[in-house]
Formats: C-alpha cells, sequence, structure tokens
C-alpha cells in the first residue's frame, strides 16, 4: 500500500474564487446544471451528482478577531474518510479504497441502490439519474494514479487546497493553526486531521476558522452503522411487545367466554 | 453426458482450489492498470490564457486535432500552474456547442441582423480598412508657413489594442497599424 495521499483545505486562504468547483468540473467533464438561487455567492446549496466541489460561503456574526462579521468561505468537498459510511453501506462492493487511501465509486459495478447516499454523514454521495449510479469526487483517481495531483488542488491560486502526503500535510496545518491562534482567530482548528479522532480520521481535512457548525458540518460525524444494534434491539424489543399485547388480547376474549 | 461421483469430486475439488486461489489474488495493481488518464497520449502546447492582462501559462492538450484538455502550465514563474475561475474554464472558448460559427451582419440603416459565413466576414473588414484608407489617407499637408510637408498618415482609423493580446499579436498590430499609417494607435493600458 501506497502512502496516504491527502487533500488539506485551509480555509483561511480561500477567496471564493471556485476555481477549484470549475476546475472539477471540466476536468471530470460533468455537465451544466440550473443555478440555484441560495441568498449568496454560494451556488450550489448541495453537494450534486454534476458538482463534487463546492465552495461554501457562510457569513458569521464575531467570528473576526475583533469580533467583526466575518464572511467564512470554505472549499468543501468528498472528505475520503478512513472509515467510510458510503464503502461499508455498498453491498455490490463498487465503492472501494484504492491504495492511496481515497474511496472511490466503480461506475461499471454500482447497481444504483444509493444506500452509500444515505451513509454519508456529510452528504457528499448524490444519485444521477442518467447513468443510474451514485456519484462524488474521485480525488481524481486517473490522475493520482497517473503521477498527477487533484485538478482542484492544482487550480487553487491561494493554495488553499494543498495535495500532499498525509502524514506531510498534518505537520503542516499544526504549525498553520499555531499562527492563526497568534493572529487572534481563537476558534481555528483542524477537522479531521487526527486519525485517532472521528471517523479514523479524514483524507481531506480541513482548518476551520469557526467552530465545524458555523461550516453546517457535523461536530462529531458518525457513522449510520452505529445505530444497527441499538436498532435491531429496539425492533426485537417492540416486536416482543406488540405479541405480547396481541396475545393478551386475545387472551381478554378468551375469558370473555364467547 | 454422465458424470461418475469420482469425477464429481475431483472436478468440483479443482474448482473450490481454484476458487480458493483467486480469493487470494491481490487486484490492486490490475486496478490501477485499468485507470487510464485522458491526456496520456496528448500532446500539449504551453499558451497563455486569453482573458485578461496577467497572462498565466497554460498548458493545451490536444488529441487528433481537437483539444481535449487545458489547464495551469506549472512552469510559468508567476503563476505555478494555477488559474481563476475563468481560466480554468478556457476550454469552453473552443469545445463548445454555443460557439457562434456564422457571423451577424447589419447593413447600415436596416434593423435586422443576417447571418453570413465568416469567410465573407473576413472579406469585408479587410475591403473597408482598404478603401478607408484608399479614400482617407493624407500624403502631404502644409506646415504654417505655407509649405507641402511629406507626412503619409491616416486619420479615418482608430485602432484600439487590448489586454489580452500577447507580445507577438501585440508587434503584428503595431506593424499593420504603422504600415497602414494609422497615428490613433492606442491601448487599453493606456486609457
Amino acid at each position: 500500500m501506497a502512502r496516504t495521499l491527502a487533500m488539506f483545505t485551509d480555509t483561511s486562504l480561500c477567496i471564493g474564487c471556485r476555481a477549484c468547483q470549475v476546475a472539477c468540473k471540466q476536468w471530470n467533464e460533468l455537465g451544466l446544471e440550473v443555478p440555484e438561487w441560495t441568498g449568496g455567492y454560494q451556488n450550489h446549496a448541495h453537494f450534486t451528482d454534476k458538482t463534487y466541489r463546492l465552495v461554501r460561503f457562510v457569513e458569521a456574526p464575531g467570528a473576526k478577531p475583533n469580533g467583526d462579521l466575518a464572511w467564512l468561505l470554505m472549499s468543501d468537498v468528498c472528505k475520503h474518510c478512513a472509515q467510510a459510511g458510503c464503502l461499508d453501506a455498498c453491498p455490490t462492493g463498487a465503492i472501494y479504497r484504492t491504495e492511496f487511501g481515497t474511496v472511490n465509486i466503480n461506475q461499471d459495478v454500482c447497481n444504483g441502490c444509493r444506500y452509500c447516499v444515505a451513509s454519508c454523514p456529510f452528504g457528499v454521495v448524490s444519485f444521477n439519474e442518467q447513468t443510474g449510479t451514485a456519484k462524488k469526487c474521485t480525488f481524481c483517481n486517473d490522475r493520482i494514479h497517473n503521477g498527477l495531483g487533484p485538478a482542484c488542488a492544482k487550480a487553487c491560486p491561494t493554495d488553499s487546497i494543498q495535495f500532499g502526503f498525509r502524514d506531510e500535510l498534518v505537520a503542516k496545518a499544526n504549525k498553520r493553526v499555531e499562527t492563526l491562534k497568534g493572529m487572534g482567530f481563537k476558534d481555528a482548528q483542524l477537522y479531521g486531521a487526527d486519525s485517532g479522532g472521528f471517523l479514523g480520521g479524514l483524507n481531506a481535512f480541513f482548518l476551520l476558522l469557526a467552530k465545524p457548525a458555523t461550516y453546517n458540518l457535523p461536530d462529531n460525524p458518525k457513522l449510520p452503522q452505529r445505530n444497527v444494534v441499538v436498532d435491531s434491539l429496539l425492533s426485537i424489543g417492540s416486536a416482543v411487545l406488540v405479541g405480547l399485547g396481541a396475545m393478551l388480547a386475545f387472551r381478554e376474549r378468551g375469558k370473555g367466554g364467547r | 453426458m454422465s458424470l461418475s461421483r469420482r469425477d464429481f469430486l475431483k472436478y468440483g475439488g479443482a474448482t473450490a482450489t481454484a476458487g480458493a486461489l483467486g480469493a487470494g489474488v491481490d487486484m490492486l495493481p490490475v486496478e490501477a492498470a485499468a485507470v487510464s488518464l485522458k491526456i496520456k497520449e496528448a500532446k500539449a502546447f504551453a499558451g497563455v490564457c486569453p482573458y485578461c492582462a496577467v497572462g498565466c501559462g497554460q498548458l493545451i492538450y490536444t488529441r487528433d486535432n481537437k483539444i481535449i484538455d487545458i489547464e495551469g502550465n506549472p512552469d510559468t514563474p508567476h503563476t505555478l500552474g494555477r488559474l481563476c475561475p475563468k481560466g480554468a474554464a478556457t476550454i469552453q472558448l473552443s469545445n463548445n456547442p454555443l460557439r457562434p460559427t456564422k457571423a451577424l451582419y447589419r447593413a447600415p440603416g436596416s434593423d435586422k441582423w443576417e447571418e453570413k459565413p465568416i469567410a465573407w466576414m473576413y472579406d469585408q473588414i479587410a475591403k473597408r480598412y482598404y478603401d478607408a484608407r484608399e479614400k482617407y489617407f493624407i500624403t502631404k499637408e502644409k506646415d504654417k508657413d505655407g509649405h507641402d510637408v511629406t507626412v503619409n498618415r491616416l486619420e479615418a482609423i482608430a485602432s484600439l489594442g487590448s489586454a489580452c493580446i500577447d507580445n507577438e499579436e501585440c508587434y503584428l498590430l503595431s506593424k499593420l497599424n504603422r504600415t497602414f499609417g494609422i497615428v490613433y494607435h492606442e491601448h487599453q493600458a493606456r486609457v
């Protein structure tokens, strides 16, 4: 297994130009989409089957060091989790982990059941009605297998998106957090950089200037599979209760001496 | 076809062994080999982004005389391969179903547009350029003392250069204008 590759998105450097979004569409030959009115500059509101990179524009009052309103920009993407919900949920094995640690969907094997769409903790995977398959960021699988970086990381004019080996990027990211804290961004933090943290760490991790919830990211994302044991036990319990109720009901009727 | 129990066990065992061996095969190299890069067989040309005055370097990948990809050129010293969103979409200049393939012409005094071939448009431009020069070219002018002075200039045409044109295009445009005797030789960067 090759060394794990990662993308580090430093949101403090993002200027919201959306070159990553365009470069992604251009390289992956994703089709046109009707723009949505989201109330701001952000387009689209969510990931779609034709939008793998999405720059989120968040207005956060009081997030600047001097207490002013901050316009937080964040280039969002599939996180390529070390414990991926989509990968675990896929019944056909179409979703696989590459030797670089990224998660990819084999379009020839995908049967379009959409379990992965429901299992992604970040709402990344989307269903394409034309091909009948699930689509998401491939980490530019064709490029990284041929010695090139992802198209978005290459296009980024401010180096907000950096591509490289995961261990090197994490060290760089930690230094950057210290710098930002020194500049007064007290909420500056890494999201998903810790491989001992949630989902075993994210291979596309982020530096955020505010709490994850500000960016509409879950504070502690969990795999949907964690609910299986509890939910199964609850189902069995309710089945037993319903059965008992039914038996009691029949006994009442029997007592009535029909 | 008759199958004895001994044969059945023999073939069944062979199949099971083959399956067990197959399960141990590492499929990763096969998957990696199957990943093809669309620009692998392409020719790369260095170009300059046509949009703004920054002039970011681009690599234009072509195959079978068709542009298949345009991205930043990492050898460009001032951009290191980065592009803005407009520059990243440069391929749409060429590969675009919405791109006009015919010229639209509105005759003087007319109220509607007519479709004309592109070649016709080039001919018209050349012809009108020539006609204007023939008609308005000034060979001699009198100075304040009443002497004839050779000036050889053309005041009926003005040229306004764009910030997007590169060095070579600027050179050609200057040459053309000065050959014609155009004196209103302007450029966006000077406006």
